[in-house]
């Protein structure tokens, strides 16, 4: 396997092929699960954990699944993963698993999973599609941490639970709720579209 | 001979393929849910017993051990309601449920002898507006009831002073109602249950 083309795999999800910002998938776990930092990490290990594995499975798979049940399979593999996480959550972090409440089970729907198993998972090799799922969780990660950090540090005055803004700040309630979910997006795509993507194209 | 074979690839494989993938994943899943049930019965209990040591105002160490060993000296269960032994007398720790704005509030509740003075209060499970309603379940908010007694009246955010006052939380005003409510019925509740009133 050439090394750039595990490279490019790896890279592409972070940039310029972002699942979040560019392909505007997985909104609906973007805009629920970021009003805290440690919520937004759990949730984004659990859909890297999910999309790395379900597309290295199905990847193993792909020359054995007959076409016209592919969904099917999909989904009963995306669902068996997305219920190991839940699982362990509510085995070893009951707190954790109260407060995402139906959010975990909801990684199941993340267009991102699905995307990636029909679009590379089931033409390349197993190792390409975990590099690949990887990054793709990697990159729908690194976005969510961003938009979690301004939506705890304006909505609470903390990061990660911990107090750092003064008692002058008042908090901004806004933007823990759901519309300060779709400002936070709104805003993040904006900016990098407007000036990093923008470079990239001239 | 081949239109057998074609009947076999597209119609008995499919089903084949899918059936062995089914149990599978059925075999995987419920087997790691069998191996950690244990765990999570145990996590569901601790977070019960933990509600009520918190609602009587009893001290515990915060770990499962620790919540066990207090919750097994202190507190008797009873018809209905929970009794705990504090070291200024007897507590009385009551379950109650009742609407919030978009669903079910349950909390425990903590009596004195008197039946109308909290020890304290524990929420159970709640699904209000986070960052706002959902402010119930902070600790400057659960903590304030305890040595108030009810009826309790709802004032502004940061000005409750008299006995029967709790500061209700800003911006979540019909939350803090029906939190009202469902804490004055508690003490009633508790009169009927535990005195037969």
């Amino acid at each position: 396997m050439a090394k750039s083309k595990v490279r490019k795999t790896f890279l592409e999800p972070l940039g310029k092929n972002n699942p979040v910002f560019v392909q505007i998938l997985g909104i609906c776990s973007t805009l629920a699960v970021t009003n805290k930092l440690q919520n937004t990490m759990v949730m984004v290990l659990g859909v890297m954990f999910t999309t790395a594995l379900s597309s290295w499975t199905l990847s193993l798979l792909r020359n054995h699944i007959p076409s016209r049940i592919r969904m099917m399979v999909e989904t009963m593999v995306i669902a068996t993963f997305v219920i190991i996480v839940d699982i362990v959550l509510k085995a070893f972090y009951p707190e954790m698993w109260k407060q995402l409440g139906p959010y975990v089970g909801l990684i199941i729907t993340n267009c991102i999973i699905m995307g990636r198993i029909e679009a590379f998972a089931l033409q390349n090799k197993p190792m390409l599609s975990l590099v690949d799922g990887l990054a793709s969780g990697l990159g729908y990660a690194y976005v969510l941490l961003a938009i979690a950090f301004v939506r705890e540090l304006l909505g609470t005055g903390t990061l990660w639970g911990y107090q750092v803004l003064g008692s002058w700040w008042t908090n901004w309630s806004i933007m823990i709720m759901p519309p300060g979910g779709f400002f936070v997006l709104a805003i993040f795509i904006w900016i990098i579209r407007e000036t990093i993507m923008k470079e990239e194209k001239a | 001979m081949k239109a057998k074979a074609t009947f076999y690839k597209k119609r008995i494989y499919p089903l084949v393929f899918m059936f062995a993938v089914t149990v599978f994943c059925i075999l995987i899943t419920s087997g790691l849910y069998l191996t950690t049930q244990d765990r999570a019965i145990a996590n569901e209990l601790s977070f019960t017993r933990r509600a009520i040591l918190d609602a009587g105002g009893l001290a515990y160490t915060p770990t499962t051990e620790g919540i066990e060993k207090a919750y097994l000296e202190k507190v008797t269960v009873e018809d209905g309601y929970y009794t705990a032994q504090s070291s200024d007398g007897l507590r009385y720790i009551l379950p109650v449920q009742g609407p919030g704005l978009w669903g079910t509030i349950a909390i425990m509740v903590g009596f004195e002898q008197d039946l109308s003075t909290f020890s304290g209060l524990a929420i159970v499970s709640q699904n209000e507006t986070p960052g706002l309603g959902a402010r119930i379940e902070e600790p400057w908010f659960t903590k304030q009831f305890q040595g108030k007694s009810s009826p309790f009246i709802f004032v502004n955010e940061g000005t409750a002073q008299a006995p029967n006052e709790i500061d209700a939380i800003t911006g979540a005003t019909r939350t803090s109602e029906y939190f009202r409510n469902l804490t004055n019925r508690a003490a009633t509740d508790a009169k009927r249950i535990i005195r037969g009133e």
